[in-house]
């Protein structure tokens, strides 16, 4: 039996409030949102800067509050793609597809692909491909909860990933949390100070401590450090470490001895504990800069392969924002263009004030946990900061909670949009219903899928598995969105071939790299962050079948196209929708 | 009765769509966005060549610990920021008006 700490307890209730507030909202909102119409009624009470916040409450994820603060911890400031990255792709789909897609009534891409081709097949290609990455974005959220879980309590890591999935669903299945704006407005708000004020103390301990980041040296230990190693690693030693180690070390299995390391790479068998005295240097896992100032340079190591992947993985960025299902929806909760507009503005502050948060959380880490980068946890870092800053008494432990009541949102608002968006593309395209009782049946096996993979699989760094996806969805769904939108040559035969093409490149180079023949050198990156091939094959493929095929072209292109590009302040858009609501509720 | 809803705002679509008004409308978007987003990529890309071939550059100390990369680095939110607001303060200058125009010329006609 695991006994869990007076810190543990306090996050674990933390955590329990967060998910029984947003049950019990859940069931009060009947109402399931899931059609445009209902869009449109909310839009009428929803003001800019609530829609911002909730927004980009919904597109936070585990990713974003504990991944890049990982990732910053290990890489230093090439970390900083993913949140640059992750805010640009917002700027382009607010350029390219938000607005032509609110004015075409279509809140998901086979809805869109739909109006725009009128190809059944093309919606049910699209249809696949919105649901695999919904299913793969869920998983890192959940794993996610698994990790809050056992790192503040100790409790194994599959009570977290369960509870996650069945609170998800059970919100969803209630009647979402997804229909109350101001809930994910308010997780916003939740997420940001969880993270804030863990940063600011540090800061303040950081500036009335003697240590800066800017030595050639490894990081340190400040003082007596126990590691436990739960999978296996191998580590960088760049300054000669001693310690003491129980556990498999460099093949020799040991209890209590002691382990003098040289300068070289070690390895590390789970399970093992490492006990490494105070003042002593940090070994780094293999690949992340060990010096602190290779840590604050861009690509230490090898700037070509650096460059490659970092154009490679801004792309995946910059173009997969669009395709991901449970983003372009919030766009419909806007009355107007001009207040979409406004909203885009606030949400670009907003998430560029979360991430500069998180930036700093991670570098102090550095300094705070850097056990973290001996044991590969990166992930933990800002679960962990709060007691390492503050110790383990009352306070550390009440601003521990906090953050773990922060990561517990974030998991609990993207997860609830991903699993309403795939329900919902699940109940209409595939049981082809629009009955309630669908749609539950349906949220409950759009939870049960990634529930199951997300116990199978291993966990990758939660950043790293997202930008999997981000690439996936760069070379499937932004190809169709901005072509569809504003290119009248597009037809149905080049976007189902553009998107296969894409989406099995893409997906398949992934799955070739993960499981491990990926090799190195630029073939191997390009496997494993493949958007920089696989996007312009795509759009390519859709290009040219479409020019092949030109005279399948719909015969109302133009009138779909003025449609998606006359104003709102035309009057067109509207009248239409209202019609749509009326003939839905006539 | 909807049907004819339809039908009717048909005759506005094929109107709109025939106006020089609403090509110039459509034209001034693209000419935005377009350059736009290919300038916001390139400034991207560089800072990667620039962090890749001029490390030295980068490596400059500017404040204590921060460096001439760390500050571009940190830029980048600025300047997606900036042409958020760029883009926004266009549409409510250019295209919106536009927009207007074209709607009183429907409503003169009908």
């Amino acid at each position: 039996m695991v006994r869990v700490t007076t810190t543990g307890l306090i996050a674990l209730f933390a955590m329990g409030l967060v998910a029984l507030a947003s049950a019990v909202i859940g069931s009060l909102g009947v109402r399931v949102v899931r059609s445009t119409s209902d869009f449109l009624v909310a839009s009428r009470t929803v003001g800019a800067a609530a829609n911002a916040g909730a927004i980009s409450g919904e597109y936070l994820s585990a990713a974003s509050f504990l991944g890049i603060a990982g990732l910053i911890l290990r890489d230093g400031v090439d970390a900083l793609w993913y949140p640059v990255g992750f805010t640009a792709g917002y700027l382009a789909l607010v350029m390219f597809v938000a607005a032509p897609l609110r004015r075409s009534g279509a809140y998901t891409v086979p809805d869109f692909a739909e109006a725009r081709l009128r190809s059944p097949v093309l919606r049910k290609v699209c249809t696949v491909f919105v649901v695999v990455i919904g299913w793969l974005y869920l998983l890192p959220q959940l794993q996610g909860a698994g990790l809050t879980v056992a790192t503040v309590t100790g409790l194994p890591s599959w009570i977290g990933v369960v509870a996650a999935a069945v609170v998800v669903v059970a919100t969803v299945v209630l009647g979402g949390m997804r229909s109350i704006t101001f809930v994910q407005a308010f997780q916003y708000w939740l997420k940001l100070t969880a993270l804030a004020l863990p940063a600011v103390i540090a800061l303040i301990f950081f500036l009335s401590d003697q240590r800066t980041f800017d030595r050639p040296a490894p990081p340190q230990f400040q003082e007596n450090t126990t590691v436990d190693i739960r999978t296996d690693v191998v580590l960088e030693v760049a300054v000669p470490v001693s310690f003491t180690a129980t556990g498999e070390v460099d093949g020799v299995q040991r209890v209590d001895s002691l382990v003098r390391w040289d300068v070289g790479t070690h390895t590390v068998e789970a399970p093992a504990k490492l006990d490494f005295p105070g003042g002593s240097p940090v070994p780094t896992t293999v690949g992340a800069p060990a010096s602190d100032e290779s840590w604050l340079t861009p690509f230490p190591d090898d700037r070509n392969d650096g460059l490659l992947a970092t154009y490679s993985l801004i792309i995946a960025l910059f173009l997969g924002t669009m395709g991901l299902p449970h983003v372009l929806v919030r766009f419909y909760t806007n009355p107007d263009g001009r207040a979409a507009r406004r909203s885009a503005v606030v949400v670009l502050a907003l998430l560029g004030g979360f991430y500069g948060v998180v930036t700093l959380l991670g570098a102090l880490s550095r300094l705070y946990t850097p056990q973290l980068l001996v044991s590969g946890d990166t992930d933990a870092a800002v679960l962990l900061l709060p007691t390492a800053v503050l110790g383990s008494g009352w306070a550390g432990a009440l601003l521990g909670g906090l953050v773990a009541a922060g990561a517990w949102a974030a998991f609990l608002s993207t997860s609830s949009g991903l699993v309403v968006s795939v329900a919902g593309v699940l109940s209409t395209d595939i049981l082809g219903s629009s009955r309630v009782r669908d749609f539950r049946m349906s949220a409950v096996v759009a939870g049960a899928v990634p529930l199951g993979l997300s116990l199978a699989v291993t966990r990758l760094d939660f950043s790293e598995a997202v930008a999997l996806v981000f690439a996936v969805a760069a070379s499937t769904f932004c190809p169709l969105l901005v072509l569809g939108v504003w290119w009248r040559g597009l037809t149905a035969v080049g976007s189902i071939a553009g998107v296969l093409v894409g989406g099995l490149a893409s997906a398949g180079a992934v799955a070739v790299s993960l499981s491990g023949f990926g090799g190195t050198g630029w073939v191997g990156v390009l496997l494993y962050r493949p958007a920089l091939a696989t996007v312009p094959a795509a759009f390519l493929t859709m290009v040219v079948v479409s020019r092949l095929t030109a005279k399948q072209r719909p015969a109302d292109v133009d009138q779909v196209l003025l449609r998606l590009h006359a104003p709102e302040r035309l009057g067109l858009t509207r009248d239409r929708l209202e019609e749509r609501v009326k003939r839905a509720s006539g | 009765m909807s049907t004819t809803g339809e039908r009717s705002t048909g005759t506005v679509y094929e109107q709109v769509q025939a106006s020089p008004e609403f090509a110039d409308l459509r034209r001034r978007l693209r000419r935005f966005v377009f350059p736009m987003s290919v300038a916001f990529l390139a400034w991207y890309l560089a800072y990667v060549l620039l962090a890749s071939y001029a490390p030295g550059f980068m490596a400059i100390k500017v404040l204590g610990n921060i460096n001439i990369g760390l500050i571009i680095g940190l830029l980048q939110f600025v300047s997606t920021f900036a042409i958020t607001t760029i883009y926004v303060r266009y549409a409510n200058k250019h295209l919106d008006p536009a927009a207007e125009k074209i709607r009183q010329q429907i409503e003169g006609a009908e």
